[in-house]
């Protein structure tokens, strides 16, 4: 819209334009020259026609071309003269050295080598002769002489309902401890309400009773995963069956992905839920659930918040493998319940499963043999057990496989006994009693080939040092005071002297290991191999 | 009864020829010539090529990157400390096992043992 501008210059953008605002313009009744009393004015819509459009028009012009003909011609041909030849590749020879330099560098290298060698072989000798380095020990960290308890970490709200910690899990950048609240000794369904918390240790102020993330959940929630590589999502499953999956990053509305109520979904509480890398993309994970009605579920996070059921197994009687006797003969397609996954750090694809009725499986994830199962499912479910292994005396909480040997794995059962199995052998090579009552959980050290740790109903931590003593812990810590059990642990594979347990009154406490727990002795690894060779025989 | 380890590289057509002692060690041969043939300068003649060794392919190229600037600064602070004077040999010893190394020009030979306890 024009306004006093008409008393300055206007460029000239055509002259008939121009003399069309001008003229219109001068509408106004006082004149741009005396600053009248302030009033609106609407002056005509000036336009500026285009000199260049009116100018170029359409301008079409037809052309036309064609290819010139082409031309072709017919001639034959024939072979008249052949010969008859074989190939064949001669057997390779043996390549022995990864070698990347060839060998016409030889005079220099000979010179060098012997040179040196009177040397490298004088060095090697007083080496292993010398007792200079007998006793010579370095520490380059702080000596740590005792197990300390860093953190008591409670959500008041949850200990006021006389919740339970019944899973607690490390993030995968080893600074948030997150548990999960329930009950672990109900027998029947029930519908209170629970938590999920989550603390930030590295976080200053922190606030033992007051979380860094609540997720209230609609039911008690019995197992806890957190992600491999994302540092806020977890996953969890349900007394009800279900397994779902949060992002702790989002305070408003944590929930990512869940599992729903349909066919798939369990119909008994879910016992361990694990991530796992997905077969092709191993940048991707999925979650595994292991519950108690015998089904092994693999989810994929699907669309909609749905997680979609990728991969299945369930357990049943009749196609366990009959290399151990078992007590009962079965009868009809009867389920059997998990309680315990563990998956071995050497081989993706083998699991072992612990079971209600006591028994170890070792299970593959690329088992083809289909599950006599009457669940409905969506995709076919398979038999994964491939091998049975000598039974505990009560249903097994807690199965955990060594990372650095292939072949064993600790058991934890209600029998209140810890049984070392090797992956070869039916019968274990060892067994500890720890405690008169239950046994809630046993994880190994991620440092020490020899360490584990095992949760007891009597309230306390036990840390066992193979190499010291095979029958009896080398440290016990109190926990409760009242007796109560402690129900789960997880060593930090990040800080590792940190060990998180979670017990009946709903308190975690963070303990800080001694060191002796943390630093790896010279000759630990083939220790464990001589153990685990010496038992085995 | 212990009896001294022998090792004596035999320099034929093929190759070296390494007698294993009663200590367990691993070798590995470095060559780490960089302005000899400009054909061949990259990153990874800069960090010093293996040409044999006894142990897996990664754990190789590991140690070859590795030791090989450590050899040069372990070489430069002799030096610096005195000009006359140069590196002959190189031994870190750690809780778990011993890498000697001997240093010239053209090559490097890296020698891991394990100590006897």
């Amino acid at each position: 819209m024009a306004t006093c501008a008409l008393r300055g210059q206007l460029f000239p953008a055509g002259r008939a334009g121009a003399e069309a605002l001008a003229t219109r313009g001068i509408a106004s009744p006082e004149g741009p020259e005396r600053p009248g009393p302030l009033q609106d004015e609407t002056l005509g819509v000036a336009s500026v026609p285009s000199q260049w459009r009116a100018v170029q028009g359409i301008r079409g012009e037809t052309k036309s071309c064609q290819t010139a003909s082409i031309a072709t011609t017919e001639a034959s041909a024939q072979t008249w003269k052949h010969a008859d030849a074989e190939v064949q590749t001669e057997a390779p020879e043996p390549v022995s050295v990864p070698s990347s330099v060839s060998w016409s560098d030889g005079p220099g290298l000979a010179a060098f080598l012997r040179r040196v060698e009177p040397m490298v072989t004088r060095e090697l000798n007083k080496n292993w002769q010398s007792h200079a380095f007998d006793g010579f020990e370095v520490n380059w960290a702080e000596q740590q002489p005792t197990v300390t308890c860093l953190h008591t970490l409670g959500y008041p709200p949850a200990q006021a309902q006389g919740l339970h910690v019944t899973s607690v899990s490390w993030n995968t950048t080893g600074s948030v401890v997150g548990c999960a609240y329930g009950r672990l000794d109900d027998g029947d369904w029930s519908t209170l309400k629970s938590f999920v918390c989550a603390w930030n240790l590295d976080r200053r102020g922190l606030e033992p009773q007051q979380p860094s993330a609540v997720v209230e959940v609609p039911s008690a929630v019995m197992c806890l995963a957190f992600h491999p590589t994302q540092p806020a999502h977890v996953a969890g499953g349900l007394y009800s069956g279900e397994v779902l999956v949060w992002d702790l990053s989002r305070p408003e509305d944590p929930l990512l992905w869940r599992t729903g109520l349909t066919d798939d979904t369990h119909t008994d509480p879910v016992y361990q839920v694990l991530w796992l890398p997905e077969l092709r993309h191993s940048q991707r994970f999925q979650v595994l659930s292991a519950a108690a009605d015998g089904k092994v579920l693999l989810w994929q996070g699907g669309a909609g918040g749905r997680l979609r059921l990728s991969a299945g197994f369930a357990l049943a009687v009749q196609q366990l493998p009959r290399n151990t006797k078992l007590k009962k003969p079965p009868r009809g397609e009867t389920e059997v319940g998990t309680t315990a996954v563990a998956f071995s750090s050497f081989d993706p694809s083998l699991f072992v499963l612990g079971t209600e009725g006591g028994f170890l499986l070792k299970c593959s994830l690329a088992a083809a043999e289909a599950a006599l199962t009457r669940m409905p499912s969506s995709v076919p479910l398979r038999a994964p057990a491939q091998f049975t292994f000598s039974p505990h005396g009560g249903p097994v909480y807690s199965v955990s496989c060594s990372p650095f040997h292939r072949n064993l794995f600790l058991s934890a059962g209600t029998d209140g006994q810890v049984h070392l199995y090797s992956m070869l052998q039916a019968p274990p090579l060892a067994s500890l009693r720890l405690t008169h009552k239950y046994l809630f959980a046993v994880r190994w050290s991620p440092v020490r080939p020899l360490v584990f740790a095992a949760a007891s109903g009597e309230g306390d931590v036990q840390l066992f040092d193979l190499q010291k003593s095979s029958q009896k812990p080398t440290v016990s810590v109190k926990q409760t005071q009242d007796e109560r059990p402690v129900y789960c642990l997880e060593f930090n594979c990040q800080q590792t002297q940190l060990l998180a347990a979670g017990d009946a009154q709903g308190t975690v406490k963070v303990w800080r290991l001694s060191t002796e727990f943390t630093e790896q002795g010279p000759r630990e690894t083939e220790d464990l191999d001589q153990l685990a060779a010496e038992v085995a025989t | 009864m212990v009896q001294p380890c022998e090792w004596s590289p035999a320099m034929e057509s093929t190759g070296l020829h390494f007698n294993p002692g009663p200590t367990a060690y691993l070798y590995l041969l470095c060559d780490c010539r960089q302005a000899a043939s400009p054909l061949r300068v990259s990153v990874a003649s800069l960090a010093g090529i293996p040409i044999k060794s006894t142990m897996d392919n990664p754990t190789t190229t590991q140690y070859a990157n590795l030791m090989h600037s450590f050899i040069l600064k372990a070489r430069s602070t002799v030096r610096e400390i005195d000009p006359q004077n140069d590196l002959t040999f190189l031994r870190i010893r750690s809780k778990k096992n011993e890498i000697m190394v001997a240093p010239d020009k053209d090559y490097f030979l890296i020698v891991i043992q394990n100590p006897t306890e």
